[in-house]
């Protein structure tokens, strides 16, 4: 595009003929053409590229944002005393023989029995149709409710449950009524009744905190599978990589880029961190597979593991950002420091860190947030196992099984229930406002030590 | 020429510079420097005096500046560079195996060509050096070491009152003084300077040398200079170095207004260099 040479047209070499300012030549109206192309072409890549992420955000929050809001009836349910503690002494040990079915038949019977009260009924729709639209999660709910109260029992109390996930979608528009002449899993008359105890304040659609909080949920139960062991596993590995990577990382950088001699083996270490770099992160969950599970016996979907993984897919990553910042700092300030007799090491912690922190730490925390959205090293250490209950606080809930964010949008994406779609696009929602925090933190820590004076 | 040099002895008020020193501060024997395969100093042999403030003189790439980086080991910090041969600071081998170069700059301060503040306030920049060597032993210590140090580099009075004001928001001056206050504030022995006017505007050069002058009551002082006016006017010993090899070495006077070399002749009359 900027060819010196000879251009043809042009006087000839040497002698350059007197002309006024105002007439543009043919010379420069090529340059300046050449100069609007290229100006052009930057503005329509720019536009491409943001109505891409346009498009892409469009669709994961039309898909995911109905995610955070769910469907759920409150009624009250009598529990009586022969179905739930049939030995009438109220010992936890004997009501939990009572299982999750002896509940659903109270609970169902008793919505039935207070849509009824309320007149509400539709024709064709029996006791236990009514029952359906409840979610298999509400006896367990009601259940787990009893026995940690078992003075309960033989009173009447409202209960909040959720309606199934068919229910959910009708209200959120995912179900309508013809798909559901074809749905087994619904009725039209189902969704009449949904539209009665709404227009009566029983049915209600309301934040989903369960979407945050509760762990996932098995195929027939979308409406209450969440985000909660996911978010935990993630925020475990996000520590152990923090805490890894950071210290050695940065020491492995300045050993590198300050103290190591330069020979052919050095040379050789800096070719494979930038190959490390370059390598597949499933790679390094082959090797966590065999060097952590296989060889170390640490327990397998645990987020130990998962963030042992990840800090090495992030340190040479992490090595590289912070190699390049610590030789952004001006060598002048090496020889000042050096010239007034500070050692080696006080020239690189006094003089040299600081002024390479904000790379430092932008470059960690680009590489976290790589980290967090990391999948297919977590597959293959087995974090993509279904985990129903949330891991206990640190440090034993490092050993414990867990799942990770990335992880859980993938297993989502993958069931066949629509409702799961949703979730999935609602859960890299999750991702992205994550993800969004940590680009914050770096620019703020990046502002903060940047105050170069 | 004759003209020139006249003008140059005018200025320099060579008349009136008497040696202030004698002793023998740094002798250096047979010195060969050499930068991976380039030969850079060949076979030097200088003794540099006590109280007395030395010029380096020569063209760009002559090797004055790696010499003077000899001086404190500076030039341990570039791994392709090697010297050899024999320098000694009080008559003690600086090469030895058993000197520390951090000590060996302790007594050696530099100046370097471009004023480099510490990113820290004024009051740190001077105050580093002491710290790190245990100089002081309360605040109180420490205020004095920084008020004397900062009164010779002859700056207490411009920024007396906002020490704590970052030393790089100072001008191009008065950071080059700060960094010669920062350099004595560790009470070395021979204070080492790189063309420490070439950034500055007249005005604060003349203020350096003003300073460089009175450094010597105290040290003994090497600067590199490309000025030759400016070597004239502030040096007592001159010393005139051509494609590595120290070529003429004298008095400041007898250097300018009668060089031995024809070499030395031709680079004071502008001929080479």
């Amino acid at each position: 595009m900027t060819d010196l040479s000879s251009v043809p047209g042009a006087a000839p070499a040497g002698v350059r003929k007197p002309r006024s300012l105002y007439d543009v030549d043919a010379l420069t109206k090529r340059r300046n053409a050449a100069e609007f192309r290229f100006k052009l072409y930057g503005i329509v890549a720019i536009a491409v590229s943001l109505s891409v992420l346009a498009l892409m955000l469009f669709t994961i929050f039309s898909d995911g944002v109905s995610a955070f809001r769910q469907a759920s009836v409150t009624f009250p349910v009598t529990l009586t005393e022969e179905k739930l503690d049939p030995e009438g002494n109220r010992n936890r040990d004997e009501m939990s023989k009572v299982t999750t079915i002896g509940y659903g038949k109270v609970v169902s019977g008793a919505f039935a029995a207070y849509v009824t009260e309320r007149g509400l009924t539709v024709d064709g729709l029996d006791d236990d149709g009514m029952g359906d639209m409840l979610s298999r999660d509400a006896a367990a709910q009601v259940r787990d409710m009893v026995l940690s109260n078992p003075d309960l029992v033989g009173t009447t109390v409202d209960v909040t449950v959720l309606t199934n996930g068919r229910i959910d979608g009708y209200l959120k528009g995912r179900v309508n009524r013809e798909e559901a002449l074809r749905d087994k899993n619904v009725t039209p008359e189902q969704l009449d009744l949904t539209d009665k105890l709404k227009a009566e304040g029983i049915l209600t659609v309301s934040f989903n905190w369960g979407f945050i909080t509760r762990p996932d949920a098995s195929d027939q139960r979308p409406e209450s599978a969440g985000l909660g062991v996911a978010i935990l596993g993630s925020a475990y590995m996000m520590i152990i990589v923090l805490v890894l990577t950071l210290p050695i990382g940065v020491a492995a950088s300045i050993y590198l880029e300050e103290f190591a001699p330069k020979n052919w083996f050095t040379d050789l270490i800096e070719v494979n961190i930038s190959n490390l770099a370059a390598v597949p992160s499933i790679v390094f969950g082959i090797l966590g597979l065999a060097a952590f599970i296989n060889f170390a016996g640490l327990p397998q979907s645990s987020s130990l593991v998962g963030g042992l993984v990840l800090t090495l897919v992030c340190l040479p990553t992490i090595i590289i950002a912070t190699r390049a910042s610590i030789r952004a700092v001006p060598p002048s300030i090496r020889d000042a420091a050096l010239g007034v007799g500070a050692s080696k090491m006080q020239t690189v912690f006094h003089h040299v860190l600081p002024l390479a922190m904000p790379g430092i730490l932008t470059g960690t925390i680009l590489a976290l947030a790589t980290a967090l959205g990391e999948t297919a090293p977590l597959l293959l250490i087995g974090m993509v196992a279904f985990v129903g209950t949330h891991p206990s606080a640190p440090i034993e809930g490092f050993f414990e099984p867990a799942t990770a964010l990335p992880v859980q949008v993938y297993g989502w994406a993958s069931r066949s229930d629509p409702a799961f779609l949703e979730r999935s696009s609602g859960a890299v929602i999750v991702l992205l406002f994550f993800l969004l925090i940590m680009n914050a933190i770096a620019i703020i820590l990046r502002r903060r030590f940047e105050r170069r004076w | 020429m004759v003209n020139k040099v006249n003008k140059m002895l005018d200025d320099a008020r060579l008349k009136d510079r008497t040696m202030t020193g004698t002793d023998i501060k740094i002798t250096a024997r047979n010195v060969q420097v050499h930068y991976g395969t380039t030969h850079a100093i060949k076979d030097l042999n200088v003794d540099i005096l006590n109280n007395t403030v030395t010029a380096f003189i020569g063209p760009s790439g002559c090797g004055k500046s790696t010499f003077l980086r000899c001086l404190n080991r500076m030039n341990d910090t570039i791994a392709s560079c090697r010297v050899t041969g024999d320098i000694r600071l009080d008559n003690e081998d600086i090469y030895d195996k058993k000197v520390d170069p951090v000590q060996l700059r302790a007594k050696v301060g530099m100046v370097f060509q471009k004023p480099n503040p510490f990113p820290k306030s004024i009051y740190d920049n001077v105050a580093y050096g002491p710290r790190i060597h245990g100089l002081a032993r309360s605040k109180a210590d420490l205020d004095d070491i920084v008020e004397k140090a900062l009164r010779r580099g002859a700056i207490w009075d411009e920024v007396k009152d906002r020490l704590q004001a970052p030393g790089t928001g100072l001008s191009g001056g008065q950071q080059q003084r700060l960094c010669i206050a920062r350099a004595v504030a560790t009470e070395p022995e021979v204070l080492l300077m790189d063309e420490p006017c070439s950034a500055l505007d007249p005005i604060a050069t003349a203020q350096v040398e003003e300073l460089i002058d009175e450094l010597k009551q105290n040290y003994s002082v090497v600067i590199v200079t490309h000025s030759m006016q400016q070597a004239a006017r502030v040096s007592q010993k001159t010393a005139f170095f051509h494609l590595g090899h120290l070529v003429e070495y004298g008095a400041t006077g007898q250097i300018f207004t009668n060089p031995k070399d024809p070499r030395t002749e031709s680079y004071i009359s502008g001929r080479i260099g």
